[in-house]
């Protein structure tokens, strides 16, 4: 099957087109049985995938507008794969603990479509369908949080739309400036990125490149000041739409940060570690502080994935392999973890209607397995060894204290600040005498309930200890990437800042 | 003296001013419709005119065009303004304001 | 030897693990008998392996699989255990089982039995892991599971409420509990980063190969890496100014505070500078810093221990006060020295916690000393033990602080660090002074507690022998010295003292008994004929307030950085985030759409407006083009 990438993207699609003519009452098993399949077919690909090849695999590539170099061309590697696998799980796992009641069937059609666009994002080598894919993640999204969300709904939606199309509209313009230049030095059209990496851009152009692509990745991160928009996604989404955009749609912003800023621009990404890793610590501390003040337990995890977005950022433009590798596992990371947050107050928000932590008190008592995964995974989140939360935040800290020591000891406040408002949360919502009557009868988790977030347990400690089969083709594949931004580098500062590990030294 | 191009020219000119004139100033739409028709006119004028000076002639092909589009034109905008009086009694352009914004 | 290291290693997990089972359940004895049984398994095979490495000489190292590589990191979860390790393991161990055979009788009644098992046994496995991993990263889960362990168990009863600082100074079990936590993060944090420098300085963080190499190291790094770490002990063994926690952390479940907050977890910043000795020996300015830190932290801690009332709390400031000894002994390149205060402190100091227990018990649950007395009558085996413990804590020949606590005055002599010496001389006395204080007022005088209405009653048998191979420790350790000395000097530098020092050790020897005596004795005048209270000396005297607030750290820190941060958080939220960014954001939209509100105005409907417009469009558009015709 080397055409798996196409049945990946196109199966859900097909699938939801389908779901139109299902009967109301089975499309949520129709739902988990596309789902799983979906699931079950990226693991597939995990399993043939070539751990020791660092390259592209699975390429498919057919020519779509030759005139202009447009072309559907797919490709994974190991930077990509894991992505591609934690949106299909997260998909699986969100629609098995759905909890919607109204329009069920729009909303499983909806994931299936957001499926779609997620995996394509991730997928996709040619530029122009990585862009359209990118901008038609947006609307699946924006129905999903107008449709179903709280009282604010629409506000939110309107903001999360316009606010990050307005930010891909300007990275739009960077795409079709970079074609042309391309087009200007080979003389032929392409929208190929693996034919852009060997484009050699002088350090002027780059800057100017740079700063139109990261304004639309920044957005999607959402890298302070450009975070705003998150807060009101997650506070009037659904739990479902919560989960996904958290675990997935936010890591398409870092994703394109390794994808396409440090391979295209090295010169101009060294250039501007500086800057960046100064949004990135403010984003960690500052961030980590509004989180603290919330009242709503759903706005704590929002401002959260914020703030570990920025360790995420701060590995990235870390220059070496530690530091990459490991902010690409972090995101895997945080997408468990925040997603499974994000469920966890959802089991709650179905119960009481409220998210106020004011309401709560004392649930351990009432909901003892309850408090014991959200415990857990809070642990994940302050980044405990042993939990998945350490690794990648351990790796993208280290991989930035060669860069600058003084920075990292900010950055690293995290695992202060981080451990400050988590606790907060555990101790106002789950200790304490339970004081309001109304939490007396709460029933603790439900199978459905369960089946969602005991995986994701699961995958918090298995990864936490044995993190190799992931990080292995991750680090392989960084490390390819590493050696071609060195080699591209032209200023003398860049060179000396991106660091080859030595075991590919050698193999040079 | 002989009459040449640009005494045609000239009297286009004034026809359009003339034309123009009487779309800004006029408020009855049966009027607009008056000088519109005379600004189309000093149009065909202009055509008619250079066509001959130049000797081509697709500009008199044109004039023609415009005669008869100006024509059905009317037919249609009249029958509009009928239906526009039988609505609303008037035909003064600033009591038709329901385009706005 | 291999199996060995794992049965030691992994049978408290698997007794975790089983006990996690039933967590939910109620109280099943089961779960107690088979985790102690476990943890006795445990302790079994450390005492073999320090035995085999005695005779052999040869420490034993397992690696078991792979854990973080990227780029050129290569991280293993490895095992060494060799001499420190190995009398590490025994002693965490030996605490553990007692601590855990006793647990079934101090939590007997405890709805979450089962529960409480389980997080003491995860603890045990994470103590295991600290000690026995061969690198720092792998020394850094088992800091962290530690400290996540203590979270635990310090919340163990979550469901009590918060209480002003009046009523109860910890405010309440869970807040403990984080304190707790956030304050070894503070601490983690600099370990974090000595870990980042040995990394990116030596490419590796196995301790054999770290210490192989720190000659390529310059002197600065060196200091750093050393500071970063003892910051992260710091931490973890509550030494100032980080130390507030540990006083707060009595709110667990007394076991607890045995095990975890006297004799294992706290001793891990101790574990950490003795592990790290090749390091430190060649940093003497940074060693003396820690010597410093440490006497400095012992007499801070005595010193509030003088006055308080609260029975936990009063074992917890000698708990920090011997923490600083063992720092000052390790600081001054003592480290065997340090190592064996270490654990003789682990074996009296948990008999002293464990023999509170019995007394709260018998007390139902009250803690004010002032409301005890004349327990001996009782409780006389749990007087022996406590009354025990506390001779051995104030260091009188021939139990086993004597000799620990004596050589650490005499290294501080040796290294004519006079003042060092001083301190913890007069600390000695304080020691000796507050620890018999609480002996009287719990077992002497008048019997106070007839007004709170309890019925003191002896501790069960069971519990009353598990506390046996504590209290024979405490007695014998000390005559073991030598051959301690022999073994762990294979791998730690030996401390050889002055020939001067020499001739002086009989005197200071009796200077140091002297003091500590006479602690006793003026405790004994005081308190042992009942408590006579002058309540206008403790609501007046100004000393007397700042000793009994603990010099108004807590305070001072709630007011310096927990409220300031929680405000700061506020304005952050409310005034910065969403009067500054969002409305900036906001702005700009509502910038687009009053633009467009007023362009719309021209939208009039009337169509003769629209013509005037059009027609200026045109000629606009005219006079363009024939300028720029013109201008061509």
């Amino acid at each position: 099957m080397s055409n798996i990438l196409s049945v990946l993207i196109f199966f859900p699609l097909i699938a939801g087109v389908f779901g139109f003519f299902v009967n109301k009452n089975s499309i949520r098993v129709y739902g988990i049985v596309v789902a799983a399949a979906e699931f079950l077919l990226s693991l597939w690909l995990w399993m043939s995938f070539d751990t020791t090849d660092a390259g592209m695999q699975f390429v498919e590539k057919i020519s779509l507008i030759p005139e202009f170099g447009i072309s559907y061309y797919l490709g994974v590697d190991g930077i990509s794969l894991f992505i591609v696998i934690l949106s299909t799980l997260m998909t699986l796992l969100g629609i098995v603990a759905l909890s919607i009641k109204e329009d069920l069937k729009n909303m499983i059609i909806t994931l299936l479509f957001l499926e779609v666009a997620m995996i394509g994002v991730f997928v996709s080598l040619d530029v122009i369908l990585f862009y359209i894919f990118w901008e038609f993640s947006l609307v699946p999204m924006l129905y999903i949080i107008g449709a179903w969300g709280g009282p604010k709904k629409l506000y939110a939606a309107i903001k999360f739309f316009i606010y990050t199309f307005a930010g891909s509209l300007v990275m739009l313009v960077g795409i079709l400036y970079l074609a042309y230049i391309y087009h200007a030095t080979t003389g032929v059209w392409s929208f190929s990125l693996t034919d852009w990496y060997g484009l050699l851009l002088p350090t002027d152009v780059q800057t100017i490149l740079f700063w139109a692509f990261f304004l639309g990745f920044a957005i999607k991160v959402p890298m302070f000041p450009f975070h705003t928009w998150l807060p009101y996604a997650h506070g009037q989404a659904p739990t479902v739409g919560s989960v996904i955009l958290a675990a997935v749609l936010l890591k398409m912003g870092s994703y394109g940060f390794v994808r396409f800023s440090l391979p295209l621009f090295p010169d101009a990404s060294v250039a501007f570690i500086l800057p960046i890793a100064i949004l990135a610590i403010i984003m960690i501390i500052y961030t980590a502080m509004v989180a603290y003040a919330q009242k709503d337990m759903k706005q704590v995890i929002a401002y959260s994935s914020i703030s570990h977005m920025g360790v995420i950022i701060l590995g990235t433009f870390a220059m070496n392999v530690e530091g990459i590798s490991g902010s690409i596992f972090q995101m895997l990371s945080h997408g468990i973890v925040s997603g499974a947050l994000f469920m966890l107050v959802g089991v709650i928000y179905d119960r009481r209607h409220t998210k106020l932590m004011s309401e709560f008190g004392g649930l351990a008592k009432v909901m003892p397995t309850y408090a014991t995964i959200f415990v857990v995974m809070t642990m994940a989140s302050v980044g405990l060894p042993l939990t998945i939360g350490f690794i990648g935040e351990y790796l993208s800290l280290a991989g930035f204290f060669k860069v600058s020591p003084i920075m990292t000891i900010l950055a690293g406040t995290s695992i202060i600040v981080g451990a400050v408002y988590m606790l907060s949360v555990v101790k106002k919502s789950f200790f304490g005498p339970l004081a309001n009557p109304e939490n007396e009868k709460l029933k603790d988790l439900d199978s459905k309930e369960l089946w969602a977030l005991v995986p994701l347990v699961a995958i918090v400690i298995w990864l936490g200890v044995y993190p190799k089969p992931v990080l292995e083709p991750i680090d392989n594949s960084t490390k390819a990437l590493v050696q071609l931004m060195h080699k591209k580098a032209q200023t003398d500062k860049a060179k000396k800042i991106i660091l080859v590990s030595k075991d590919a030294k050698e193999a040079k | 003296m002989t009459i040449g191009l640009t005494h045609y020219l000239v009297l286009s000119a004034i026809l359009f001013a003339v034309g123009l004139a009487g779309v800004l100033r006029r408020k009855n739409l049966l009027m607009l419709f008056f000088a519109t028709e005379i600004m189309l006119n000093a149009a065909n004028i202009a055509f008619a005119a250079i066509s001959t000076h130049i000797g081509d002639l697709s500009g008199q092909m044109f004039a023609l065009f415009i005669i008869a589009i100006a024509a059905s034109e009317v037919a249609v905008g009249l029958g509009l303004l009928i239906l526009i009086y039988k609505k609303y009694g008037t035909l003064d352009l600033d009591n038709l304001s329901i385009m706005k914004g | 030897m291999e199996n060995l290291v794992y049965i030691a290693l992994f049978a408290p997990l698997v007794s975790s693990l089983f006990a996690a089972l039933f967590a939910q359940k109620p109280k099943i004895q089961l779960v107690g008998i088979v985790t102690s049984i476990l943890i006795g398994i445990s302790l079994l095979a450390s005492v073999t392996l320090l035995l085999d490495i005695h005779e052999s000489g040869k420490a034993v190292s397992v690696t078991l699989m792979d854990w973080i590589q990227a780029g050129d990191m290569d991280i293993k979860f490895g095992f060494t255990v060799d001499q420190v390790t190995a009398v590490m393991m025994s002693v965490v161990t030996l605490v553990s089982t007692v601590v855990h055979v006793y647990s079934n009788y101090y939590m007997e009644s405890d709805k979450s039995f089962n529960r409480f098992f389980s997080y003491l046994s995860a603890f045990v496995f994470s103590m295991m892991v600290l000690v026995m991993s061969d690198n720092f990263l792998g020394l850094f889960i088992g800091w962290e599971g530690v400290g996540v362990c203590s979270w635990l168990l310090i919340g163990f009863w979550y469901e009590r409420k918060d209480e002003t600082r009046d009523v109860n100074p910890s405010i309440s079990p869970s807040w403990a509990a984080n304190e707790a936590f956030i304050m070894n993060r503070i601490a983690d944090l600099g370990m974090l980063v000595g870990i980042f420098m040995i990394y990116w300085n030596l490419g590796t963080v196995k301790y054999s190969e770290v210490f192989a190499h720190l000659d390529q190291l310059s002197h600065g790094m060196l200091v750093g890496i050393g500071i970063a770490l003892f910051i992260g002990a710091m931490g973890k063994s509550a030494q100032f100014p980080l130390h507030t926690w540990l006083a707060d952390a009595m709110e667990g479940p007394t076991p607890v505070s045995a095990l975890i907050h006297a004799a294992t977890m706290v001793t891990a910043g101790v574990y950490l500078v003795i592990r790290a000795n090749p390091l430190y020996s060649q940093i003497p300015e940074v060693g003396y810093f820690i010597a410093v830190v440490g006497t400095f932290v012992a007499i801070f801690a005595a010193s509030m221990a003088l006055v308080n009332r609260d029975l936990k709390r009063v074992i917890a400031y000698s708990t920090l006060s011997q923490l600083g000894y063992m720092f000052a002994a390790a600081g001054l390149g003592a480290y065997w020295v340090a190592l064996f205060h270490l654990a003789a402190h682990a074996f009296f100091k948990a008999l002293l916690f464990i023999g509170a227990g019995n007394v709260m018990h018998a007390m139902h649950d009250e803690l004010d000393m002032f409301k005890m007395g004349g327990l001996k009558k009782q409780m006389g085996w749990t007087f022996f033990y406590m009354g025990l413990a506390s001779l051995a804590l104030s260091g009188i020949y021939p139990l086993a602080g004597f000799f620990s606590k004596d050589t650490i005055l005499e290294v501080a002599f040796n290294e004519h660090t006079y003042g060092i010496w001083f301190t913890l001389w007069l600390t000695a006395g304080l020691t000796a002074f507050y620890s018999f204080r609480q002996v009287f007022l719990v077992f002497f005088g008048d019997e106070r507690y007839h007004e709170i209405g309890a019925h003191p009653h002896e501790a069960k048998a069971y519990a009353l022998w598990a506390m046996a191979p504590l209290a024979i420790l405490a007695v014998i350790f000390g005559f073991y010295k030598e051959d301690f000395v022999e073994f762990v000097t294979k791998l730690l530098p030996a401390y050889e003292m002055s020939e001067h020092t020499h001739h002086m050790v009989w005197i200071l020897t009796l200077v140091t008994t002297a003091i500590a005596l006479t602690g006793i004795i003026v405790a004994f005048i005081k308190y042992s004929k009942g408590l006579k209270r002058d309540l206008n000396f403790e609501q007046n005297n100004k000393l007397y307030k700042l000793l009994y607030n603990q010099y108004y750290i807590p305070v001072l820190y709630e007011k310096a950085f927990a409220k300031p941060y929680k405000e700061l958080s506020d304005i952050a939220w409310q005034e910065i985030d969403m009067q500054v960014v969002d409305a900036t954001v906001d702005g700009i939209a509502k910038a687009v759409e009053t633009t467009g509100d007023v362009s719309r105005r021209a939208q009039n409907g009337n169509l003769s407006t629209y013509l005037k417009w059009m027609a200026a469009g045109l000629i606009f558009v005219t006079l363009i083009t024939v300028i720029s015709v013109v201008i061509k």
